[in-house]
């Protein structure tokens, strides 16, 4: 459970309490060797507060520092927002499962992310659209509370150019300048009507945005088991043995964190 | 294969004596033998209350009684330090603890040593945790067989025995007033190697007679009454205390913290307890398990049902210690038996 050194290249907000921390592990081996796929997550350390579990948002096929979108919530993100350029901080990983994105080749792929529930997310866009002959039409469906906390801003733009791909943008307020839609995510689903037909969707976002989207797949006639999310649980030590992630008997670290709702409705206990 | 006289097997017997028996002085020679090369843990009053602890002396150890709590803090400590972070001229260094010393648990009863072996299957399960591996690969367990039970035991009800030998590498048995000394594993023979062993003729062992209630089925039962109103009205009267999983000797679940000490951060491994409000609450203050009886109701299927889906086995060995703890007389013993009872009732409604 000891982290490698790391040192912070580059610190930027992408929203007003959205901090993308771009991370290199200090040791050229284990640099090399750290592997990872979108879904997975690490832990990273701020010496003297603690480590907290984070997915990544880097991109593991193309090249560059590992990176790591963290909201300011609580002691340990409030920590590494405070870290300057050039700061040591801890990286142990990678640990959990991924998102099977080889398994959906062929498949329309329709994203629904919520606030910083695009984190896990962003590496999966990036893949799908580095690999978009392999895939069908992508959909891409990013709401916020408001303008300012839409995650990964100065990607859209790359995203909606993409060939075959759909960027929806909403929000939940609206503000003077903002021209996009201003309605709830599982409205926005219930209005694209996006086909079940050889579909897979991907979501993360807040309990009761992915509980109403659910609701929506369901109505449009999505299965449970085209439905993929990635869970979220409190955990410390990311190797099946500090016993406080698990749901019922899974343990998010090991099993998950990503799951597919017809896994997720087996699961004893609720989460 | 030779018999011949001067196979290592003989030589050993030969310098040890031939016996298997050791009497209540040769115990005490071996203990003073042990503690010129190993640290050795064993029960030892303090204030009153007879603990696992370090000993310095033969005499201090007491093999009569049941300690307050288990052994497994020596295997796994209620705080350790993972790695301390130093920072010189500018630059971070992580420096790992030093290593575990050599070290006897003597006097560990069957429940307490298949508590350690339950805790084993978790940190040593691949990702093994290096720490908890070191500092076991430098520990023996010295068994002693229970030659009475106390009310609050149970161990026989969940497949264990007063005098089982599985978890331990030698295992001592009371018999008259002597102990029959056996070793269980090499780690075991080597210690014994060390044993002033004598022929002296044994008494019957004494090995304690304990009541058995039944517990076929109980996994089964924990998943059919998951869902079940009883454990928010087992939760009501309990007052979060914890102490039934600190006192248990199976509950292993960690907490990782910082720690300021001097100018130096020490990362902590501490124990933890799934009863606490907060122990699953992540970033943002979602607690996911809000109430009493979603955290009494993890305890119970963590142990009946989770870890015996996993290992094979209940984790839980019968010690009845969370039993003596509780301030409100919460008795593991009584929830088996109600999930059992359930069991039956609510595969009787479906059938019909």
């Amino acid at each position: 459970m000891q982290p490698y050194l790391a040192t912070l290249k580059e610190a930027r907000y992408i929203t007003g309490d959205v901090k993308v921390l771009s991370v290199e592990i200090n040791d050229p081996v284990a640099r090399e060797a750290f592997k990872y796929a979108p879904g997975q997550f690490a832990f990273v350390s701020a010496f003297g507060v603690g480590e907290s579990a984070v997915t990544f948002v880097s991109v593991p096929h193309r090249p560059g520092p590992l990176e790591f979108a963290i909201r300011r919530v609580g002691t340990v993100s409030a920590a590494l927002h405070e870290l300057d350029v050039g700061a040591t901080l801890g990286v142990r990983g990678p640990y959990g499962n991924r998102f099977p994105l080889e398994d959906y080749r062929g498949k329309d792929i329709l994203i629904i992310g919520g606030g910083i529930g695009m984190a896990p997310l962003r590496p999966v866009i990036n893949y799908l659209l580095d690999h978009h002959d392999q895939y069908g039409n992508l959909t891409i469906i990013n709401g916020a509370r408001s303008p300012q906390d839409l995650a990964f801003a100065e990607e859209f733009e790359t995203w909606a150019k993409a060939p075959r791909t759909r960027l929806e943008l909403t929000v939940d307020r609206g503000d003077d300048v903002w021209k996009g839609r201003v309605a709830l995510v599982p409205a926005v689903v219930e209005e694209l009507k996006p086909s079940p037909a050889n579909c897979v969707t991907i979501t993360c976002g807040p309990p009761i945005m992915i509980r109403f989207v659910l609701q929506s797949l369901k109505k449009l006639g999505f299965a449970d088991s085209q439905i993929v999310t990635t869970l979220e649980a409190k955990m410390k030590c990311g190797i099946g043995k500090c016993a406080r992630c698990n749901v019922g008997e899974k343990y998010v670290c090991q099993d998950g964190p990503v799951f597919t709702f017809d896994q997720i409705a087996t699961f004893l206990e609720g989460f | 294969m030779s018999l011949s006289t001067s196979s290592p097997r003989t030589e050993s017997a030969r310098r040890t004596g031939q016996g298997s028996v050791l009497t209540k002085d040769g115990l005490k020679v071996w203990l003073g033998r042990l503690l010129e090369s190993h640290r050795v843990i064993a029960p030892a009053v303090e204030d009153g209350v007879l603990f696992f602890q370090p000993v310095s002396r033969p005499q201090d150890v007491v093999l009569e009684g049941k300690t307050a709590i288990s052994p497994k803090g020596w295997v796994h400590p209620q705080t350790e330090v993972l790695f301390r972070v130093e920072r010189r001229d500018g630059a971070t260094a992580l420096e790992s603890p030093e290593e575990p010393p050599q070290q006897v648990l003597f006097g560990v009863r069957p429940c307490d040593a298949r508590g350690i072996k339950h805790i084993d299957k978790v940190m040593l399960a691949e990702p093994s945790d290096g720490l908890y591996a070191r500092r076991r690969e430098r520990t023996a367990l010295v068994g002693l067989a229970c030659s009475q039970a106390w009310p609050e035991c149970f161990c026989t009800s969940l497949g264990l025995a007063p005098d089982d030998a599985s978890d331990v590498d030698v295992m001592l048995t009371l018999a008259g007033d002597i102990f029959l000394a056996r070793a269980v594993t090499e780690k075991g023979k080597a210690l014994l190697e060390l044993a002033p062993l004598e022929d002296a003729p044994a008494g019957e062992p004494a090995v304690a007679q304990l009541a058995k209630f039944p517990t076929d089925g109980l996994a089964p039962a924990m998943k059919a009454n998951f869902d079940s109103k009883y454990w928010a009205a087992v939760a009501d009267r309990c007052i979060h205390c914890n102490i039934c999983t600190f006192v248990c000797a199976d509950c292993y679940c960690f907490d990782v913290r910082d720690a300021h000490v001097g100018g130096t951060v020490e990362r902590l491994r501490c124990w933890d307890s799934c009863q606490a409000y907060g122990f699953t609450r992540i970033a943002g203050g979602y607690e996911r398990r809000a109430t009493k009886g979603e955290r009494m109701r993890q305890r119970f299927a963590h142990k009946l049902l989770y870890y015996p889906e996993q290992f094979g086995e209940p984790l839980c060995t019968g010690c009845g210690r969370c039993v003596v703890a509780c301030p409100v007389n919460i008795d593991i013993r009584e929830i088996i038996q109600d999930v059992l009872k359930m069991g039956v009732k609510s595969a009787t409604a479906r059938a019909e």
